[in-house]
């Protein structure tokens, strides 16, 4: 569900610039100070994990596209902080190394995949977990994936909006394309990632280190 | 010329302004000029990156609009073909003048002023490294396993295992390279 670069007008760009950096800022000095060494083992293994799953990528009508984010479980395991910072990590370093996503809209993709969609799933996950640990990760993890891709394609739909010459696709279709992928498949491919993800860390007794 | 870091912090802030006005852009024109004096000025190193950005960047640059255009024309009248056109331009000119900044610029230099920004990046590097290079060697081991060449099934059936054996080995990846770090002093 990234949004590349030239898709949205500093109009929207900038002031997304503005909300995140103070976020990214609180985020990153409250979770990766001095006291996250233990922690920072485990944290990386699912950030480069998040960044792999992401790499696969299908083009959808409507200005974005489809894939797994992988960053639910950060805010599953830790908090929705750490998946924003994560995910950001990873968009920027796609923007950088691989022309994917891109640095004007890196707030955007960041505050839609990284802190909406994660903290929506952190939300479901403490609301459900009280009836199935897995059935509340596996919901945590849908509902993350349509709250991201929702928050997206508003985006893109205001960008329309706001002047239809620089984004000629409108809301309607842009809505359309990005969810019904991601109400069909990807957000139970999300979920069952996120599941079978934290059965492999407990199998692996990597999740001591949290 | 300044020397490192301060090269690559000017030139990535130069690189920043220039995205940010390259995307306010919606005239066809200034765009095509743009991608003109983009060519000239990054004339060294162009064909590589003019390559990255064909493969890696034009399928979405212009899959993304071409698809969007063909699901407008198919559900009621085609639209006009230019500001797809300006939006597929925009994103693919962006893109190469990134690519080819960032050949020029040493990022981690640029990032040495800030330790967390700095540690953040290069457990980030070193696990996308490390990760890769795992994967490699676990799909080369189930390659060696088999009599055949492994299928799908295959790789789902091993998925498990693998995916184990990559984490476990990649939180002691970033254990080592967290204490490489502190052992240079960032804390």
């Amino acid at each position: 569900m990234h949004v590349p670069d030239g898709f949205l007008s500093p109009v929207i760009t900038r002031p997304a610039w503005g909300a995140a950096a103070p976020l990214w800022y609180w985020a990153a000095r409250r979770n990766f100070g001095a006291s996250a060494t233990e922690s920072l083992p485990i944290l990386g293994s699912l950030t480069a994990l998040a960044f792999v799953v992401q790499r696969l990528m299908i083009p959808v009508p409507g200005g974005t596209s489809a894939h797994l984010t992988g960053v639910a479980i950060l805010a599953i395991l830790y908090n929705p902080g750490v998946a924003f910072v994560c995910e950001s990590l990873v968009l920027l370093l796609q923007a950088l190394f691989f022309g994917a996503g891109g640095f004007t809209v890196l707030a955007v993709n960041a505050l839609a995949m990284g802190l909406l969609g994660p903290g929506a799933a952190w939300l479901a996950y403490r609301a459900l977990r009280g009836l199935s640990e897995p059935g509340a990760a596996f919901a945590g993890a849908y509902v993350g994936m349509q709250v991201a891709t929702l928050a997206v394609a508003l985006v893109l739909g205001l960008q329309h909006r706001l002047d239809p010459a620089y984004m000629p696709v409108p809301f309607e279709v842009t809505v359309a394309a990005t969810m019904l992928p991601s109400l069909t498949v990807l957000g139970v491919v999300e979920g069952l990632f996120t599941v079978a993800t934290m059965a492999l860390l407990r199998r692996a007794r990597l999740l001591h280190a949290r | 010329m300044p020397a490192e870091p301060r090269r690559s912090q000017i030139l990535l802030v130069a690189w920043a302004v220039t995205t940010f006005a390259l995307s306010a852009s919606k005239d066809p024109r200034v765009l095509l000029s743009a991608a003109l004096a983009a060519a000239l000025l990054f004339r060294r190193g162009a064909a590589p990156v003019a390559r990255r950005v064909v493969v890696g960047v034009l399928p979405f640059a212009l899959g993304l609009p071409l698809a969007s255009w063909a699901w407008l024309a198919w559900r009621e009248e085609a639209p006009p073909v230019a500001p797809f056109a300006t939006l597929a331009l925009r994103a693919a000119l962006i893109a190469f003048v990134t690519l080819s900044v960032l050949r020029r610029v040493d990022l981690l230099r640029a990032a040495a002023p800030f330790p967390t920004l700095s540690r953040l990046l290069v457990l980030s590097l070193a696990q996308i490294h490390a990760l890769r290079r795992l994967a490699t060697e676990s799909a080369l081991g189930l390659r060696s396993r088999l009599p055949r060449r492994p299928g799908t099934r295959d790789a789902v059936r091993s998925s498990g295992a693998v995916t184990v054996a990559l984490l476990s080995l990649s939180a002691r990846n970033a254990r080592d390279v967290g204490d490489a770090l502190r052992s240079r002093g960032f804390h």
